[in-house]
């Protein structure tokens, strides 16, 4: 053994100062983004340590372009060194290779994927865009999208998914997302400007046409731009200066909003509904305005009437009341003075 | 709440010569080596302190690494490995492939200028509530480890 020492091997030592290094495991896909030419940007978000609606959130996040990780760390109970290789000078001797430990780690960090939705985060951090009777009712948070997302513990991609189904926008600094009623009227507008102006809303268009022609409706064009994105199919690119519109998603969006939009305790007849939704799209389209279109977004609480159904989408309602209802009373103490 | 960028630092040129066997090299000339329990070395006396930056604890022995006899594609050697430490103790233990690669991270340097390392460093970029930037230096995909004890080896070797 003691030959088998002397011959050869490899001085290890320990450096006398240790760095701060941690030691981060990573999964496959991690490692394929690394490795690959053009390596993505990766950050480390966390959430702020507020008692947030969901319990187990997680305080770190790594994120890729459109993935995000929980970050966990593990103790471990062995050393583990990270070593370099250097080369060891002792006065006037010749430099030796060495292996000099340079860090210790008492824990490692651990990835776990994180499938959660931002729709609960973006409906938290979001302020309501109403519009009530032609009165804009919205207090904005001064916060932009990116600082919006910031604060969300999901991936750029992930919170991108979210706020193109809520139609979040930005508008004088801060973010907000539409209530029903905004929506619902913000497409009428869309719909009577495209007809008059003599548009197809599924075929290409130009934007900036249709954002023209609103401009004495007073809308944020953001909203509307954020509008016809969530309306395009979903092969199209909407990056460019033009939209399209896809039919079947449009129909069923202008249904489930303009049900939405109705007070939840007040009686829809079906049949009203069904003429306003014909009405409310372009003549070609009002051959889409029937319930299956809306398969699952609504209820039929009796054999003439129909309801928008209790779900994630529409959670907005019952705050927008709320708010209008302050309104009034707003407006009814100023009217006693 | 601050949203910390990950930098991968693409591996500069070789630095020095690796002394470990190929498969452990990465181009940092960073690896990881585990052990259970902890190293003991004696404490530093001014005078070794200021002629070294590190102190000798003792040897890595690859007994079945020969790379005049092995093919490198043959990875036998990897099952054993001896840690000498001081002149009688050895450990016994293996290179294993992770089967998740460990990545090496570390606060990014500020670019501009040396910062100082060590506690100095750190207490400046509290002080000053820096933007905080991490980066991956290193992906490393094998370690050495020893999980068994030491066991006593005799013979004083010396050191020539």
């Amino acid at each position: 053994m003691a030959t088998q020492q002397d011959e050869g091997g490899v001085l290890f030592a320990i450096a006398h100062e240790l760095q701060q290094f941690r030691l981060l495991e990573l999964p496959p896909e991690i490692v394929e983004l690394i490795d690959a030419p053009n390596p993505p940007l990766l950050s480390i978000k966390s959430q702020p340590a507020s008692p947030a609606a969901t319990g187990d959130t997680a305080y770190a996040v790594l994120c890729t372009p459109d993935k995000s990780f929980q970050l966990r760390q593990v103790q471990t109970s062995n050393s583990v060194f990270i070593t370099q290789s250097a080369l060891d000078a002792h006065g006037n001797e010749i430099p030796v290779p060495v292996v000099r430990a340079i860090a210790s780690c008492t824990a490692t960090l651990e990835l776990h994927l994180f499938t959660g939705s931002s729709l609960t985060y973006l409906n938290h951090a979001l302020p309501i865009y109403d519009i009530i009777d032609g009165e804009v009712d919205a207090a904005g948070n001064g916060k932009s999208k990116a600082e919006t997302f910031s604060h969300i513990p999901l991936s750029e991609g992930q919170c991108e998914v979210g706020w193109k189904e809520l139609v979040a926008f930005e508008f004088m600094g801060s973010s907000y997302r539409p209530s029903p009623n905004t929506l619902s009227q913000v497409w009428k507008s869309v719909n009577s400007a495209a007809l008059a102006e003599g548009y197809k809303l599924d075929s290409q268009f130009f934007t900036d046409d249709i954002l023209k022609a609103l401009d004495q409706e007073g809308y944020p064009g953001d909203l509307i731009i954020a509008m016809f994105r969530h309306l395009a199919s979903d092969d199209q690119d909407t990056s460019g200066p033009w939209s399209c519109l896809d039919q079947t998603k449009t129909a069923a969006f202008v249904g489930q909003t303009l049900l939405a939009a109705k007070r939840r305790d007040a009686d829809y007849l079906t049949a009203d509904f069904l003429d306003t939704w014909k009405d409310h799209l372009p003549e070609k389209w009002r051959r889409a305005a029937e319930l299956k279109t809306i398969d699952g977004a609504f209820i039929l609480p009796s054999s003439t009437t129909i309801r928008a159904k209790f779900g994630v989408a529409d959670s907005s309602t019952p705050k927008a009341d709320s708010v209008s209802r302050k309104w009034h009373e707003k407006f009814g103490k100023t009217r006693k003075r | 709440m601050p949203l910390i960028p990950l930098h991968i630092r693409k591996p500069a040129s070789t630095p020095t010569e690796n002394p470990l066997p190929h498969l452990l090299h990465t181009p940092s000339g960073l690896a990881i080596l585990e052990l259970q329990g902890t190293i003991h070395f004696p404490t530093l006396t001014q005078n070794d302190a200021a002629s070294t930056s590190s102190t000798k604890v003792g040897k890595l022995v690859f007994p079945l690494y020969n790379t005049d006899l092995n093919d490198p594609s043959d990875t036998k050697w990897m099952k054993r490995v001896y840690f000498y430490v001081g002149v009688n103790q050895r450990m016994t233990g293996e290179c294993k492939k992770l089967g998740k690669p460990f990545a090496i991270i570390r606060r990014k340097e500020e670019s501009g200028g040396d910062t100082a390392m060590g506690g100095i460093g750190d207490e400046d970029g509290a002080g000053r509530g820096t933007t905080e930037e991490l980066e991956i230096v290193e992906v490393v995909r094998y370690k050495i480890v020893f999980s068994t004890r030491p066991e006593p080896v005799g013979g004083g070797v010396e050191e020539a």
